[in-house]
């Protein structure tokens, strides 16, 4: 009897569920067509862009605000994109660039390159601080996430529902502070060598305990809030753990099945400002995740780039104000030309 | 976890698989455990609210059923609403009585004593989801056994899941155990039809929560954030907006509640009724949040005397009712406002009630309906500005706008809107799974196809869990 009950319950809902079902295939064809376009010009142009320009591109670059912020006094308004160009005048260059951009939004960019397409080198920005627990608990990263969902190489009306359903990491800023504090609080640092130890080892503590009296033991505090800054930028240890590293992985994968090839552009980071701020402990973290990442990924069969030590403290715009990858004309040109030379080892420039 | 989430349509048919095989006996284990799983996916230290509250009253209730010593009841009872109010007031309106405090410190202070920290975060930030509903769920349980009118529950985990069944669990309807609890005992066979009715229930509230709730927030969010800069339409339209947003959002959730409670053979109660269509306050309130004020109703204003008392008692009734039914939404002085406010129209009203041949007339009753549409959404002014003292700026903008930005209202939006005006005219007096009874099989799937495309190509894209989760 509770047989035959369930048999005439299937009866019924298989039919209608498969109805559904071709229902929702063809709403996806018909919002593929005529409506996703207009949802990707709201909420995440970088698709479009994409689509845009990889039928006429042989290397395509991938960046965050380190490429296009221009500083107030430069005269060549050049993006690193464009230095890259200049080395490379037969080669076509895309760039795909949003600021605050990240790995896990290039990664889904990056699977939807039509194997078709004449792209054949993807370049993609290699920014430490994305690594670290501001970038990955800040606030913006809502948004970003949601963006990411759309891009993903799934079809289009199930990303956009999958966004009406919030189904993407989307915790609220309230919420990502919690974390930021609490991995500040508890993320210790270990040495692994004898002539670096860290006491204070966790972020929090080295902030407190960083201080710059004068003889008066006034506090100086530009001093101060910029040795914090440094500290929250750079002292972290990159595991695989790390999102970030995940997605680059991905990435990496990815590439390789649609034989791209892929370099990774380590951005320049304000070295000597954390030198002169912190200290040694915090470049030798600095120096740390640079080889973690190096290695991780010349092993892994990707062209690094490691501009880290690159450029000096002046060529860092925002460094009276905290450490950001945004450089001068001079940065912005040494660091193309170390890109494009590093690419010519694997590109004939024609 | 959220009806509006992909967790949540994975959650569903896997617990509703194991619910159909197991027999009746082990349900109440599978729900039990289903419910503290849904609701612990938020801040499963929170669970343990639910716990204690869940624990003091099934024992309580023993204690009163099994005395009958008067005082000792009282002393009992007394227990019962001091720890069910003692919650609410520490986790929801305790801060209006504490010195404020900053966020980053509190988060802080979170990262170095994480259980102190979390009660900090409830006590002013993150209100424990669903607390005023378990909690006067529990109440209503404890007030019936106090006065005789149900037995009490023998069974503590078949009590707790009278307490936490997940379809109701964090935003009503607030059941009565003499309603949940025979359902929930009951051995509930497979039925094609409590899933077509579930089915269409869902479908209807899931549209009206993300295709209309979700849609206007942000352009209320704007409006609300700063009305001066806005051009007269803008400021009226996210005023108003406000009102269609909050039923969109809280009757969405309703319907998607009672949707899947019917998956498992569970009817719960109807918590809207088309509400604007209301012609008079008191009908009003009959049609909106059903289960909060039959509630206050039962276990407020009858216990206060109800009408029985004199004019003056009754005026005081009257308005005690509706002022604190204004404050379990909160803890700021403008839900009290709002609460006033609807206290103070239905008083009105019953001093200048017409005559019953007045009453049918067609043109009172549209311009009834017109005037307490009106009323009823200006009320909400109260219920959403976040403090007084943006009152007169939002008040100023209304009357005599001088911005110039105007909102941009998406052909979708104003498709959407006509979509859901259609149906309410349509559903007045009616539900929509009942509504779908009557209409042809082709007519239904076109509408069921409509509603998908809806939800799943326009409805909003920003992060909006449902209002009421934080009252």
């Amino acid at each position: 009897m509770a047989d035959n009950h369930f048999i005439s319950f299937i009866k019924k809902v298989v039919p209608r569920l498969l109805v559904i079902a071709v229902v929702l295939y063809g709403f996806n064809r018909i919002y593929t067509e005529y409506v996703w376009s207009s949802d990707l010009k709201k909420h995440g142009t970088m698709l479009d862009e994409l689509h845009a320009i990889q039928d006429t591109s042989d290397m395509l670059y991938f960046a965050e605000s380190s490429n296009f912020t221009i500083g107030p006094n430069d005269t060549a308004k050049l993006r690193i994109s464009d230095y890259i160009d200049l080395s490379f005048p037969s080669r076509r260059i895309g760039v795909i660039n949003h600021g605050a951009y990240h790995a896990q939004l290039f990664l889904p960019l990056i699977e939807q390159i039509d194997t078709s397409s004449s792209v054949k080198t993807i370049i993609v920005t290699l920014n430490m601080r994305t690594f670290n627990q501001d970038v990955i608990y800040g606030e913006d990263e809502a948004g970003l996430q949601m963006t990411a969902r759309l891009y993903q190489p799934q079809p289009p009306l199930l990303n956009r529902l999958f966004v009406s359903l919030n189904h993407y990491d989307n915790k609220d800023a309230h919420a990502r502070d919690i974390l930021l504090w609490k991995a500040w609080t508890t993320d210790t640092l270990k040495s692994t060598v004898d002539s670096i130890t860290f006491d204070p080892n966790t972020i929090r503590r080295w902030c407190e305990t960083t201080k710059f009296p004068d003889s008066n033991g006034v506090e100086n505090m530009k001093l101060r809030v910029l040795a914090d800054q440094s500290i929250k930028a750079y002292a972290f240890q990159i595991d695989e753990s790390n999102p970030m590293v995940q997605a680059f992985d991905e990435m990496v994968a990815v590439a390789g099945q649609k034989n791209i090839n892929l370099v990774f552009n380590l951005l320049a980071e304000n070295v000597e400002d954390a030198q002169q701020y912190v200290g040694s402990n915090l470049v030798w973290l600095m120096r740390q995740n640079r080889d973690f990442l190096v290695n991780r990924y010349t092993e892994r069969g990707v062209l690094v780039v490691d501009n880290m030590e690159l450029l000096g403290s002046l060529h860092f715009l925002d460094r009276a104000v905290f450490p950001t990858e945004h450089y001068d004309e001079a940065g912005r040109k040494a660091i193309g030309q170390n890109v494009a030379n590093s690419l010519k080892k694997i590109i004939e420039p024609k | 976890m959220l009806f509006n989430s992909v967790n949540f349509l994975i959650f569903l048919p896997i617990v509703l698989i194991l619910y159909y095989a197991l027999p009746n006996k082990y349900r109440w284990a599978l729900l039990l455990g289903a419910s503290y799983f849904f609701y612990g996916s938020w801040k499963i230290e929170f669970l343990t609210l639910i716990v204690f509250s869940t624990v003091v009253d099934f024992y309580v209730a023993q204690l009163i059923s099994r005395t009958t010593h008067s005082s000792k009841r009282k002393l009992l009872l007394g227990l019962s609403l001091a720890s069910n109010i003692g919650l609410l007031f520490i986790f929801k309106y305790l801060r209006l009585f504490i010195p404020a405090m900053d966020p980053m410190l509190v988060n802080i202070y979170t990262a170095d004593h994480p259980i102190l920290g979390l009660i900090l975060q409830g006590v002013y930030f993150s209100i424990p989801v669903g607390i005023s509903f378990y909690t006067f769920q529990t109440l209503s349980y404890t007030l019936d056994v106090y006065h005789n009118r149900i037995e009490p529950e023998r069974h503590l985990g078949k009590f707790a899941l009278f307490v936490t069944f997940f379809p109701q669990l964090v935003a009503g309807p607030i059941e009565r155990f003499s309603s949940l609890m025979p359902q929930l005992q009951e051995n509930h066979g497979l039925k094609y039809r409590n899933f077509q009715k579930a089915f269409r229930l869902m479908l209807y509230g899931f549209f009206i929560k993300m295709c209309i709730a979700d849609n206007l927030s942000p352009l209320v969010d704007k409006v609300y954030a700063d009305p001066s800069v806005f051009n007269g339409f803008s400021t009226w339209f996210g005023t108003f907006g406000f009102g269609l947003q909050i039923y969109a959002d809280f009757a969405g959730y309703s319907l998607i509640a009672q949707g899947a409670a019917l998956c498992l053979g569970i009817n719960l109660i109807d918590n809207f009724k088309t509400p604007y269509f209301s012609t008079s306050i008191s009908e009003f309130w009959s049609r909106w949040h059903i289960s909060l004020s039959t509630w206050f109703r039962d276990y407020l204003y009858i216990p206060l005397g109800g009408n029985k008392v004199s004019l003056f008692r009754w005026v005081i009734n009257i308005l005690a009712v509706f002022i604190i039914s204004g404050f379990w939404h909160g803890a700021n002085y403008t839900f009290l406002i709002w609460g006033g406010i609807h206290g103070l129209l239905y008083l009105v009203e019953r001093a200048i009630k017409p005559s019953k041949h007045l009453q049918k007339n067609l043109l009172r009753k549209l311009v009834g309906g017109i005037l307490i549409f009106a009323a009823v959404n200006i009320a909400w002014l109260f219920f959403r500005i976040d403090n007084l003292t943006d009152l007169p700026g939002h008040y100023s903008a209304l009357m005599n706008s001088v911005g110039s930005q105007t909102l941009t209202i998406e052909t979708a939006l104003v498709i959407i809107l006509l979509i859901f005006l259609i149906f309410e005219i349509l559903l007045y007096n009616s539900r929509f799974d009942r509504l779908m009874d009557k209409l042809p099989m082709l007519m239904r799937w076109i509408i069921y196809c409509g509603l998908i495309w809806c939800i799943s190509a326009w409805a909003g894209v920003t992060n909006h869990p449902f209002i009421y989760f934080q009252f």
